[in-house]
């Protein structure tokens, strides 16, 4: 037993002392809180450019109001070293073309297109002439062309503008008055709200209404903390047993420790980075969660089952990569063979998005069963509302439980043989018949 | 007592007997000296005495215990291909090899300091190895295998690849620790070395035991038909003579196994040459160990196995 701690001790201060880690730990939320305020800030200053547009309006009545819509546009975002956006800025046509001279129209067209290539203008648009006629049957479509269709804030811009005025001018002709338009059409919202409970002197506890952060964002965060805490620390297991394999240092552990015992003081040595990993994640998500007086999110009954899962899921993939890691000779050799773990681990990932929308339905249940998944969907439902009957858990961590028994058994078994090994990898053959003999 | 008590093992990889029957007694306090060419199982022997291979038939028993764990704690092992964590730092590898053999820190690092001190490695207690030069790495992968005090020591192939500073700085320390009373195995294809240093030495050959003996035993039981000549126009002169069986030529002179009697030979030599030096004397460990090995027709169709 003590032999195993030792492994265990040396193995957790190897990976904890990485900068790797350190990168993991401290500057992972720096970073990902780095990378959005850096895209808030370079979308408020980076787009401050004029955006030169022309307008071919034939039904004569949209440009003038869009000028004026522009105007108060860019004076909204400011001028000079003040300035927060871009300017729309309208170019006047130089001469109205009738709508029905197709080959003057072209050849305008052309010419606009040339500006634009040659970055005198940004776009241009053409309204057809129907576009106010309150007549015409479906809607009227309106033209913007442009060689960079990515930047979309000016056509959302150009299209709620442009609406706004054509249903104004719409409802003008029909005799409807604008007012009661605007009073008529506002919309209903749905509300989405919790159940109705009962408090302790009998009188009903009004029902709260539901927010997105407890019903997807936690449950989910729940979840993606597990599936970092086990990919950032068990795939590290199979680089460990290559290396000493490689530099023949397997050769001296095995000559001091047992390989069963050497086998299970990494595996608890890794587990218990990830245990650590883990917490220090919840530990800042929780101080957040109480900062910002949401206690209610702050739940350590699941914090219980989160330990137990995840080191069930750590034990049960450091093992299999540890029996790969064993059964190969080299990194090349191992890549091709991780693959497949690679993809059980993601099972349950890749699977949490639909579970997230329905978790009740037959693929959560399945995936909340099913060995290598069930870590991962049986945590997140435990966090969601309505949280599963208490039988799905037990028997989601029976099942477990026993998957990570008999891995660990495998995992042993090949690893005793592996380790000494060199030359050739195992196949996966080889790896059945080592697990096989006594 | 015996240190190593190895009787009538044999171990196969597949159909192929890497150690063959072989059975060998180390007694406590000596120096043995493993010797044969590569892939003949003294590898494989070294491994079932660590515990690392088990014998298919036989018994392996170190200190009196059969493959027992607490026996392994008494052993410290130097494999032949070396290899140490790149990113450990010097110290805490040496702990961390000392304690998987039971050892707590408090004990292990006064014998960590005094040994980095001995081997001029102290300022780099701290540094991590993959900084170290090979022969420095080298060094403290021998600290490693002798931090926890062990009783028995099994070098393989201790001496390779250093230069030779360090290796008599090795052989030093060897030597010490069986003054302190450790039991010393090691194997080596240095035989000067082997003959300078070994009380006794092992020799197997195709899996065989071929020698176990003392250097006085092996040397008479091979006969005293080694003789050393000096003679007038060196080599050439020795042409023609039925009686020399091989010639080992050093230039000034010339070492001949011979056939029939000496002195009839030192006769007909003088009639044909003047002889400035003749001397009967014991063949060399190197003589011994090239006539067993001496490579035949079959070894060339034998497969190469990984274990040595």
């Amino acid at each position: 037993m003590n032999r195993i701690f030792i492994v265990a001790q040396s193995e957790f201060l190897t990976l904890v002392k990485t900068k790797a880690f350190l990168i993991g730990l401290l500057l992972m939320p720096i970073i990902t809180g780095g990378a959005i305020a850096f895209q808030v800030y370079a979308q408020k200053h980076s787009d401050r450019d004029d955006h030169k547009f022309v307008v071919i309006d034939h039904s004569g009545v949209l440009s003038a109001p869009l000028g004026a819509a522009a105007s108060a546009f860019n004076t909204k975002n400011g001028d000079g070293a003040a300035r927060t956006g871009p300017h729309f800025v309208l170019v006047p046509t130089d001469t109205p073309i009738a709508a029905d001279d197709a080959a003057a129209l072209n050849a305008y067209r052309l010419q606009l297109s040339d500006r634009i290539k040659s970055k005198e203008l940004f776009g241009f648009v053409e309204i057809p002439a129907t576009a106010v006629d309150p007549n015409v049957e479906g809607a009227p479509a309106i033209q913007y062309y442009t060689e960079t269709p990515s930047y979309d804030r000016f056509p959302t811009w150009l299209e709620q503008i442009l609406n706004e005025e054509i249903t104004r001018r719409r409802f003008d002709s029909a005799g409807v008055d604008q007012k009661l338009v605007k009073k008529l059409s506002v919309r209903a919202d749905v509300q989405t709200m919790g159940l109705v409970t009962k408090k302790a002197d009998g009188s009903v506890e009004k029902a709260k209404e539901t927010d997105p952060i407890a019903t997807f964002v936690a449950p989910f965060a729940v979840l993606f903390i597990m599936f970092l805490s086990v990919m950032s620390t068990a795939p590290q297991l199979l680089n460990a047993v290559i290396e000493e394999k490689m530099s023949r240092i397997s050769e001296v552990l095995v000559a001091s420790v047992s390989p069963f015992d050497l086998l299970l003081g990494k595996l608890f040595g890794v587990t218990a980075v990830a245990v650590l990993l883990a917490l220090v994640y919840f530990l800042g998500i929780g101080y957040y969660a109480i900062y910002a007086g949401r206690t209610e999110l702050v739940q350590p009954a699941l914090m219980g089952w989160f330990v137990i899962f995840l080191v069930c899921c750590v034990l049960m993939f450091g093992s299999m990569f540890l029996a790969i890691g064993s059964a190969c000779s080299d990194i090349k050799d191992a890549q091709s063979m991780m693959q497949p773990v690679m993809m059980l681990m993601m099972v349950g990932y890749i699977g949490s998005f639909a579970v997230l929308r329905a978790p009740d339905s037959n693929l959560a249940m399945g995936l909340s069963f099913f060995p290598t998944s069930a870590p991962f969907i049986m945590m997140l439902r435990m966090a969601m509302q309505p949280t599963p009957p208490i039988w799905q858990p037990a028997l989601s961590l029976a099942i477990t439980l026993a998957t990570t028994v008999a891995f660990v058994w495998a995992a042993s078994r090949i690893f005793r043989v592996g380790v000494l090994m060199q030359g050739k990898g195992a196949t996966l053959t080889e790896m059945l018949k080592w697990i096989k003999q006594s | 007592m015996t240190a190593i008590e190895i009787s009538k093992v044999t171990k196969r990889f597949g159909t192929y007997a890497a150690v063959n029957d072989v059975s060998l007694s180390v007694p406590e306090g000596s120096i043995y000296g493993f010797i044969g060419p590569n892939g003949s199982g003294k590898t494989t022997t070294i491994r079932m005495i660590m515990n690392i291979l088990l014998p298919d038939a036989g018994e392996v028993s170190v200190f009196g215990r059969h493959s027992s764990t607490t026996a392994r704690d008494d052993v410290g092992y130097l494999p032949e291909e070396r290899g140490l964590y790149k990113r450990m730092p010097v110290r805490r590898l040496l702990r961390y090899y000392g304690q998987l053999k039971g050892k707590s820190v408090k004990d292990l690092d006064p014998v960590i300091s005094t040994w980095l001190e001995r081997f001029q490695l102290t300022p780099w207690a701290d540094k991590k190895i993959e900084a170290l030069s090979k022969g420095m790495a080298q060094k403290v992968q021998f600290i490693s295998s002798i931090v926890s005090k062990p009783r028995l020591l099994i070098l393989d192939e201790p001496f390779s690849g250093l230069d030779p500073v360090n290796a008599d700085a090795l052989k030093d320390a060897v030597l010490d620790l069986r003054r302190n009373g450790t039991t010393i195995v090691f194997s080596t294809h240095d035989m000067s070395a082997a003959e300078r240093l070994c009380d006794r030495i092992f020799m197997i050959f195709k899996g065989q035991k071929v020698l176990d003996g003392t250097l006085d035993e092996i040397q008479s039981n091979y006969g005293h038909d080694t003789v050393r000549v000096r003679v007038t126009g060196g080599r050439a002169t020795l042409a023609g003579f039925t009686e020399i069986d091989s010639v080992n030529d050093f230039g000034n002179y010339q070492d001949l196994r011979i056939s029939g009697d000496a002195q009839a030979f030192l006769q007909k030599l003088a009639q044909k040459t003047t002889v400035q030096h003749f001397e009967l004397t014991k063949p060399s460990l190197h003589d011994i160990f090239v006539r067993i090995a001496q490579p035949t027709a079959e070894d060339m169709k034998r497969p190469v196995s990984g274990a040595d």
